[in-house]
């Protein structure tokens, strides 16, 4: 008899995975009237694994035969992950049901969506990697077109469909180029390969290691790969849109970190080029083209595009602090994309959304809690301080100062000024312009949870930023020694 | 040796052809049969290489299954490929310089191959002569072992590629007529019949 | 009993958020019980700790909260320091704000923002305290600038009074430029000790003693300079002479906003950061004897200034300006336990005399001039008593609390036997004698001979409620026992034992230790002074009530020079304030206006508007040109390696 591997690293990914089918199981016999169930139990089971990662399954090591791997970084960022698609699916649980969107593979698919993240979040292998990116990004693909009645949600789910699977083949092709001239798909092996005293790089691996970024860059929505965020956010059902935004990004982002700094973690001096290249045109573009935009949910789009510039600034430092700096891009970024969608569920007027910036028109005096929140977050995304956004923004300048790029700092705070008007724009909408018609009211209890809770987090993360900075550092350090 | 030597050019060749051809003909059926004969080629090879496993999987899962999916989808939908074409040219200059400077700079690292002896083949598993072990008992050895959790995710990706297509798919329509049976022979006369009374020059 | 230190701290805080967030929903009358409540449980926990800490000898030096910033070298803690200095500091802060909480209920009854009030006056003693505490410098600076807000708040808090909010704008600036002082001083700390909290500052002092730096091409002893940035700080928050101009205008807000400003929180706050400093400012000689002379200065003048003022608050503010004087010089002399002494008497008997006119001006209807008022004596007579409490206390008449505190600031000075500490002792005599003379000045005109106020007011005067009252009897024991206590428990013996090492005097500044031996005459001269004073005001004010009139018209070109505090505002006014609003408004109407926003902002606005339309026309919304950016950009990426020979 053969012993038993040890499935303890697996555990929250194996719970996943057996409760969405039971949950799949469970939706087929109840139906659709079950989807506010399912919703909480996805919910709950989002809950276990969080306890999972943190508890029994958090301690550094690999498993499956080396294909998956366990560290701090994984743990954190599988927190965050957590979280993230916790939040975003309490978030639409009154959506689907208002839009009739009310069908109970959404929750699952969901679900299955974050165990695709999970398994990309702790790969250690390129297979196991593309394996997970295709178990999300498959299942996202389907949620971005749930709403088949609506135009607009097929043609964004068709849209990412068909460019995601051009970004899968550019990575497939990168994995190939790499497997062929090293004759190896596991990190580590390829990190031996790569570093002092293994066998160098040939032009081949590099060729390789650009299409992987770039398929890795698709799913982050890094310009020039970007093209088809706006219109996906735009397209897809609202909730969805806030999902893209914050767990997707966060594994992705989590997936470029791991893949850059371990496989190719020597081979800093080539990549460095591409993240630079990548972190400056997704920084001005995100500021740039989002000033011209009329509908909140495609400046959100432009908007994430530039944080993940601002993000990848600190991988372009190349080093343990620019690391660090953008985990705690990513755990503030979520804060405050969560709270931020939370507000923009909460625009609805006579039972319908309305998705215009100017519908945000004189929030102050109609809602003014729901106008302070959305300041806050506003103002914390343009990097104000002491809100949360700021030291998000500052971590990581400070990384590229250390790391003496300082024309990559000057770059990356101007287009942050830039990308403050549109902010601030938003902010002088909802306070100085002449009211519109109420939003309906109430928003509900969970929106008006998230939007709290993510308000008082961004508002008073200075106060004790500690465990934050901490947590971010342990994790720079397992990936980036 | 020869001989292999001159299938292998006759496989590629076909195979590059026939690659071209999926995209250059007019009629999307022809291209569908294309990529048949690209198939069945690249099977060609498989074999040229003693991967006899893949290239049975190639034809029984591409050529039998995949291939002739789309051709029913294609031949069932009836899609203006011509005029979705429109513009093609258009973009052709760029499209095929991008082509060519992609093209030539893969030539270039491929031409540059610099295996040397101590990168090749540091990770996988010594491989066994093909007499010990057939090829399909070698997969069938790492496939549920080594590569479980790769099998398992394949797995669950399936699953969702299933209830996607489901969803997307299965929809209640309204205003969609459909054959109930059971309605059908449950119905009485009275429900199915009404009688009335029409007057003269007046029409129902 | 962690928790009780704790309390003693946040207690204020939560009756803050509370008033402040739940107030409109409570009432007024429950927030104004509950803020009084959370005070009460400091005030309580803060005895506690004064017990604890000052008499069973268990100090804590570093109750520690969390670690607040962590980067490099530089490290900062929310970490509660509680030495018998900070404890003495909790017990009077946490005691004469509680009083002044109660009375506020009645004060602030009819007042349309009593929430509000509540949570900045709560707000503001947790300040006060968090700066008391403090651990480190940053966390003191919190303090430091928590206190300075709230203070804008709340001598602002009648903001639709013009004067207010310009008393409370100058008190602002005015702090800012010593505030600016007190953040460089801490930046040389950082850069000299490459750290902030106390602990290791302190124990790296000595080292440094001598040392010399390289400041703005000038070689200056080290920690002279920062010593001096440092107390730049304190002269700006304690309204010493030449950032004085702040303290007289803030009595613009409410009565007891101006008692708790300058009994018990915000302005001793300059005088408590020297003494807390102490480790530092004994090293540095120049500094300490600058300290002396700003403070002794700013006690004269201020007093001087007093003696002509007619409204009532403005002769207690200048004496408290005066007082802080007093505190100021003893600590340079380095007695600086009298000098928290006299803080301590001081607040009692300040907090008194300011709630007691508050009492006045709430009989008089709101009028607070002098010489408008007169013969209250029979229809106020509890604030009429405690006022001569107060007044008594502040001249320093015998068995007062201000008796003993004040003579010993004069005897040590005298005691420092040098030409710093004669300067101060003289002044500070002429300042008694002058402090008595306003004293007895504001008693008589504000009680006694006839009234000079209208029928109608008059007629309305009207004893204050109970909730006022009773916390004016109970500060009036304050100022008759505090000076007694003080003395009993040891707070001013010489060996320094009762401060249990929080307070650091070196072995050769041991003018304390003489103090106790000075000649008679010095001991007496400050009694005798007091009475001169006394009897000076009783004859002008009463016996020959034409007397002030005829002083002030031989006199005229002094009595004006006095009656306006030395034309310092108009100086100010002339030499900074106008100044800047020429320079500002050039550089707005040129500068901003014409060159900035002509070539930047518009121009700048106007091509990024440009960008962005062609930014959002890229996005053309077809799937193959999305498919063929993807493309291009993989494609230059990789041209780029090979061209650029990457691998």
């Amino acid at each position: 008899m053969a012993a038993v591997p040890a499935l303890m690293p697996v555990l929250a990914e194996m719970l996943l995975a057996v409760a969405g089918m039971a949950l799949l199981l469970f939706g087929v016999f109840r139906g659709d009237r079950a989807t506010r169930l399912i919703a909480w139990l996805t919910v709950a089971v989002f809950g276990a694994a969080f306890l999972a990662v943190v508890g029994p399954a958090s301690a550094p090591g690999a498993a499956l035969e080396g294909l998956f791997v366990v560290d701090r970084f994984a743990v954190f960022m599988k927190t965050l992950v957590l979280i993230g698609a916790a939040l975003t699916l309490i978030m639409s649980l009154g959506y689907i049901r208002r839009e009739n969107m009310e069908r109970f593979e959404f929750p699952v698919l969901m679900l299955f969506a974050t165990l695709g993240m999970l398994m990309m979040i702790s790969a250690n292998d390129l297979i196991a990697l593309y394996m997970g990116l295709e178990l999300q990004s498959l299942a996202l693909y389907v949620v971005a077109a749930f709403r088949r009645d609506s135009l607009r949600s097929t043609e964004a789910g068709l849209k990412y469909f068909v460019l995601g699977a051009l970004a899968s083949g550019m990575l497939l092709y990168g994995c190939s180029l790499v497997y062929g001239f090293t004759g190896t798909t596991r990190f580590e092996v390829l990190a031996d390969l790569f570093g002092p005293g293994g066998a160098g790089v040939s032009t081949g691996v590099v060729v390789g290691m650009v299409f992987i970024a770039a398929g890795l860059a698709f799913k982050v929505s890094a310009v020039p790969f970007h093209m088809w965020t706006p219109d996906v956010y735009e397209g897809a059902p609202t909730p969805v849109a806030a999902f893209f935004s914050v767990a997707p990004k966060i594994a992705a982002v989590a997936l470029l970190l791991r893949v850059m700094a371990q496989p190719f973690g020597d081979l800093v001096a080539q990549w460095q080029q591409i993240v630079v290249f990548i972190s400056i045109a997704s920084m001005l573009l995100g500021s740039f083209a989002a000033l011209a935009q009329t509908n909140i949910k495609r400046l959100m789009a432009y908007s994430s595009i530039g944080h993940i510039g601002f993000a990848l600034l600190g991988l372009a430092a190349g080093t343990t602090e620019g690391v660090r700096g953008v985990i705690l891009y990513m755990a503030i970024y979520l804060a405050m994309n969560v709270g931020c969608w939370g507000c923009i569920l909460a625009m609805r007027r006579q039972e319908r959304m309305v998705e215009g910036i100017d519908d945000l028109a004189g929030l102050a005096r109609t809602n003014p809690l729901m106008a302070l929140a959305m300041g806050i977050f506003m103002f914390s995304m343009a990097g104000i301080p002491p809100l949360a956004g700021f030291f998000a923004k500052l971590y990581v300048f400070l990384a590229v100062i250390e790391a003496g790029m300082y024309t990559l700092a000057v770059i990356g705070v101007l287009s942050s000024v830039v990308a403050a008007v549109y902010y601030l724009r938003i902010v002088k909408i909802m306070y100085f312009d002449e009211e519109g018609d109420p939003f309906d009211s109430p928003v509900g209890g969970e929106l008006t949870f998230i939007m709290a809770g993510s308000g008082l987090f961004v508002l008073l993360f200075f106060v004790y930023p500690t465990p934050l900075v901490r947590g971010a550092q342990a994790a720079a350090a397992a990936l980036f020694p | 040796m020869i001989i292999a030597n001159l299938a292998f050019y006759l496989f590629a060749s076909v195979t590059v052809a026939a690659a071209v051809m999926v995209i250059c003909a007019r009629n999307p059926v022809h291209s569908v049969l294309f990529l048949v004969l690209a198939f069945f080629n690249s099977a060609g090879l498989f074999v040229l290489m003693g991967a006899e496993f893949l290239a049975m999987i190639l034809i029984v899962v591409y050529v039998g299954a995949v291939a002739v999916l789309f051709l029913f989808v294609v031949m069932m939908l009836d899609i203006n490929f011509v005029a979705l074409r429109e513009g093609f040219l258009q973009y052709l200059p760029t499209g095929g310089l991008i082509g060519l400077i992609l093209l030539a700079e893969l030539v270039l690292v491929i031409g540059g191959w610099s295996i040397e002896a101590e990168i090749a083949v540091p990770a996988s598993a010594p491989i066994p002569a093909p007499a010990e072990l057939s090829n399909t008992e070698a997969l069938g050895g790492v496939l549920y072992t080594r590569y479980a959790y790769l099998f398992q995710a394949a797995g669950v990706i399936l699953l969702i590629a299933m209830v996607g297509s489901i969803v997307l798919t299965h929809r209640v329509r309204p205003g969609v007529r459909k054959q109930r049976i059971s309605r059908q022979i449950s119905r009485t006369r009275e429900e199915a019949v009404e009688l009335k009374k029409v007057s003269p020059g007046e029409g129902a | 009993m962690l928790t009780l230190y704790v309390a003693s701290v946040f207690g204020p805080l939560v009756g803050s958020v509370i008033a402040g967030f739940f107030g409109r929903a409570l009432g007024d009358r429950a927030t104004g019980v509950i803020a009084c409540m959370m005070l009460g449980v400091a005030m309580v926990a803060g005895w506690y700790v004064f017990y604890e800490v000052a008499f069973l000898g268990r100090s804590r030096e570093a109750v520690e909260l969390f670690t607040w910033i962590d980067s490099g070298a530089f490290e900062a803690s929310w970490a509660l320091r509680f030495d018998v200095l900070a404890a003495v500091m909790v017990f009077v802060v946490t005691t004469a704000s509680f009083l002044i909480h109660v009375y506020s209920i009645g004060y602030m009854a009819h007042d349309p923002g009593v929430p509000r009030f509540f949570a900045y006056l709560s707000l503001f003693t947790f300040m006060m305290l968090m700066l008391v505490t403090a651990d480190n410098f940053v966390q003191m600076y919190f303090g430091w600038e928590g206190v300075g807000l709230c203070s804008y708040l709340l001598i602002g808090f009648w903001y639709k009074r013009p004067s207010a909010n310009a008393a409370a704008i100058k008190a602002f600036i005015v702090n800012r430029v010593g505030d600016f002082g007190f953040a460089l001083g801490i930046f040389g700390v950082f850069l000299v000790f490459n750290a902030v909290a106390f602990d290791t500052v302190f124990a790296a002092a000595p080292d440094y003693a001598g040392a010399s730096i390289e400041f703005l091409g000038f070689r200056i002893d080290t920690l002279t300079l920062i010593c001096l940035l440092l107390f730049m700080g304190a002269m700006g928050k304690s309204a010493q002479f030449i950032l004085h101009t702040w303290l007289p205008d803030a009595m613009e807000g409410p009565t007891p906003v101006s008692a708790l400003i300058h009994a018990a929180t915000m302005v001793t706050a300059g005088v408590f950061m020297v003494v807390r400093l102490s480790p530092l400012f004994e090293y540095a000689p120049v500094a300490l004897a600058v300290v002396a002379v700003i403070g002794a200065t700013t006690a004269f003048f201020a007093a001087t200034v007093a003696l002509c003022q007619t409204d009532i608050k403005r002769v207690i503010a200048y004496s408290t300006c005066s007082q802080l004087g007093y505190m100021f010089f003893a600590a340079g002399v380095s007695a600086y336990s009298v000098a928290i002494f006299h803080l301590m008497t001081h607040a009692f008997f300040k907090a008194l005399l300011f709630l007691a006119a508050g009492s006045v001006i709430h009989a008089m209807s709101d009028e607070q001039d002098m010489r408008k008022m007169g013969g209250l004596w029979k229809r106020i007579p509890l604030t009429y008593g405690v006022m001569w409490v107060g007044s008594l206390a502040l001249a320093g008449v015998p068995f007062f609390s201000g008796y003993f505190s004040k003579d010993l600031i004069l005897e040590s000075a005298f005691a420092a036997d040098s030409a710093v500490g004669d300067y101060a002792f003289w002044l500070g005599i002429a300042a008694a004698v002058m402090t008595a003379f306003y004293s007895g000045r504001l008693l008589f005109m504000t009680f006694h001979g006839a009234s000079r106020a209208s029928d109608e007011v008059m007629a309305r005067v009207h004893e204050s409620p109970k909730v006022m009252t009773i916390p004016l009897v109970l500060l009036a024991v304050g100022a008759i026992f505090s000076g007694v206590f003080g003395v009993s428990i040891g707070m001013v013996d010489a060996d320094g034992a009762f401060w249990n090492g929080s307070i650091l005097v070196l072995s050769g500044h041991d003018a304390l230790a003489k103090a106790h031996e000075v000649p008679g005459w010095v001991k007496l001269l400050p009694v005798v002074m007091a009475g001169v004073g006394i009897t000076v005001a009783l004859v002008m004010y009463i016996v020959l009530p034409s007397l002030p009139a005829l002083v002030a018209a031989r006199l005229r070109p002094v009595y004006l020079f006095l009656l306006n505090k030395w034309y310092f505002d108009e100086l100010y006014d002339a030499v900074f304030v106008r100044p800047a609003h020429y320079i500002g408004r050039g550089f707005w109407k040129a500068g901003d206006g014409a060159l900035i926003d002509g070539v930047g902002p518009d121009g700048v606005a106007a091509a990024a508007l440009g960008i962005a339309r062609r930014a959002s026309r890229l996005q053309t919304g077809y799937l193959y040109h999305y498919a063929f950016a993807m493309l291009i950009g993989v494609a230059a990426l990789v041209t780029w390696y090979l061209l650029a020979g990457g691998a």
